[in-house]
């Protein structure tokens, strides 16, 4: 019989990385968690477990953190970094879903890039450094470029991946209920690959972070990657720290505002939201 | 009367790991134009099959299958299809999925509310026009879907077990509703079933179907007086067609089951 097990063959396949407002003791695991990690690092400096020369306390990051703030440095390298990471992946996000799309939906598209797309996969963003140098210098183009080259590929595949995975009744309902191409693509298929898509965003822009930073490293004046490489240089531990968290909580900040995004983006994922 | 929807000798079969699974078997069968034709079979016998090749979605390996005597080549908005597993597009509301063929046939706004809001009333959705399918009961978005059908309101409804998630009570109501609707508009209605009273409270004919590969066992006139009620089924005639009925299907659910223990133990 058509039981109400097939209720599940209706929602989209690919269950999206969804934030969920978890209920209050789920928060004050992770809130115990944090403490304990922090709890940790301070004992292993106060009581000399490691020295300080190896890692600085958690007071003196703090207090370090306290005065990049306050003179303004450590916003403007979060800012300079920002930039670039949003420039590059908003130019990959714009090439590479409708490229994905295209690539999902006619085979000619997809047999065109494939090849190139197998050539680029497993070369790290990093690898491009030199070339990128070569080209543009070391300037905000070069960054960006990086940041292009490390994240569009990754988009590309979850947005084909979504976009094939679409399901095909879905589409047949609506060819049957006499939608042309054009609406299937706008009404279907798009919404049904949103999820995927914009889960592969997510991913893909905390890869676009890792980019930036690395090119920062080798060959910037601005940004957290130099903030951190110029602490480096100096001996200065605290500051290399600094970057790091800053890093950890900017990516978490994006994280958090790319699933408000997807929440008013997908309003039918609210019925999943609540389990 | 008319065929409307023929099938000449088809076969199905589908391609399987190690050789192919012929789900149906050189079935031949005229639909008559107003004709309301119940196909009655076990599960796994081919019906989903059939009807997916009178909707265009798949073609027959051999054979042909005829709309209004010409051949389906592609899907065919024309027999409009109420899917045995819902196929509502989550991203739409109730009301947006049955406003969907209104659309595609550029109804104004107004009117699309109107129809809309008139089949929410007919299926008793009342008050969950705006929720998503992933928010309503199976039972729920099974009548979503039937009511997206009627909206489309196509030449020839092709009905896969449209109240199969429906509890006994709701089942009745909506049967009735069909059986009104039916008789108003004077649709063909190719229906399926697993369930022998819905085919004898519904049906003008029935087709009692074998199961593997799926051919026509028998068709039953049903001499039901029309129009027809859901209380039909306490009368004598119910009885005895559904006594005939099941004699002739008994052997084809028993060969199933057998089948399917075998199937199980292997
Ligand atoms: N796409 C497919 N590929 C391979 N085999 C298939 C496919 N679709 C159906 N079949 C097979 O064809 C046979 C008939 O399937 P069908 O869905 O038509 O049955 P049904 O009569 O609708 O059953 P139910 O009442 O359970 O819905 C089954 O044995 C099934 O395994
Ligand atoms: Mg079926």
């Amino acid at each position: 019989m058509a039981a109400p097990d097939q209720v599940a063959a209706v929602a989209p396949r690919n269950t999206p990385f969804i934030v969920l407002a978890p209920p209050s003791w789920l928060a004050l695991i992770s809130l115990a968690s944090v403490l304990t990690i922090l709890a940790l690092w301070a004992a292993a400096t106060t009581f000399g477990w490691v020295s300080p020369l190896f890692l600085p306390s958690p007071v003196d990051v703090a207090r370090a953190a306290a005065k990049l703030a306050s003179n303004g440095d450590l916003w403007r390298a979060i800012l300079a970094s920002s930039a670039r990471v949003f420039a590059g992946f908003f130019l990959a996000a714009a090439i590479a879903i409708p490229l994905g799309v295209a690539m999902a939906v006619f085979g000619p598209v997809r047999a065109m890039f494939s090849p190139l797309i197998s050539l680029l996969r497993p070369l790290p963003s990093i690898t491009w450094i030199p070339l990128t140098i070569l080209w543009l210098g070391i300037g905000e183009q070069q960054k960006v470029m990086i940041v292009f080259l490390g994240s569009w590929i990754y988009i590309l595949l979850a947005t084909y991946e979504a976009t094939r995975r679409v399901d095909p009744l879905l589409v047949r309902a609506a060819r049957n209920l006499g939608a042309g191409d054009f609406t299937v693509m706008r009404e279907v298929i798009l919404p049904g690959a949103l999820p995927g898509i914009l889960a592969g965003l997510k991913v893909s822009l905390a890869i676009a972070w890792s980019c930036v930073l690395s090119a920062e490293m080798i060959a910037a004046r601005s940004g957290l990657g130099a903030l951190i490489w110029e602490a480096k240089e100096w001996g200065d531990m605290t500051v290399v720290l600094v970057g790091m968290t800053s890093i950890s909580l900017t990516v978490l900040l994006a994280d958090a505002v790319a699933g408000r995004v997807e929440l008013v983006l997908q309003p039918w994922e609210r019925a999943r939201r609540r389990h | 009367m008319s065929a409307i929807l023929t099938a000449e000798h088809v076969t199905k079969s589908y391609p399987v790991p190690g050789g192919e699974m012929v789900a149906i078997r050189n079935l031949s069968l005229d639909i008559a134009e107003g004709e309301f034709l119940c196909l009655l079979g076990a599960s796994g016998c081919g019906k989903s099959t059939m009807l997916n090749m009178f909707a265009g979605f798949t073609a027959p390996t051999t054979g042909r299958v005829l709309l209004q005597g010409r051949p389906i080549t592609g899907i065919e908005p024309r027999c409009g299809m109420v899917f045995q597993s819902y196929a509502l597009f989550p991203w739409k509301t109730v009301q947006e999925n049955i406003e969907f063929p209104l659309r595609m046939r550029d109804v104004p706004r107004s009117e699309r509310r109107a129809i809309a809001s008139s089949l929410i009333e007919m299926v008793h959705l009342d008050g969950f026009a705006d929720r998503y399918p992933g928010e309503l009961s199976g039972g729920m978005q099974q009548r979503v879907t039937l009511a997206r059908c009627l909206a489309a309101d196509p030449l020839v409804m092709l009905m896969d077990e449209p109240f199969a998630a429906l509890d006994a009570m709701t089942r009745q109501v909506m049967q009735d509703e069909l059986l009104r609707i039916q008789e108003r508009s004077g649709k063909t209605i190719v229906f399926i079933t697993h369930n022998i009273d819905e085919a004898i409270i519904l049906g003008h004919r029935i087709v009692v179907m074998s199961a593997r590969p799926g051919r026509i066992r028998t068709i039953v006139e049903n001499p039901l007086p029309r129009p027809r009620h859901v209380g039909v089924q306490t009368s004598h005639a119910f009885a005895d067609l559904k006594a005939e009925l099941w004699a002739q299907i008994e052997e084809e659910v028993m060969q199933h089951v057998a089948a399917s223990r075998l199937a199980e133990h292997a």
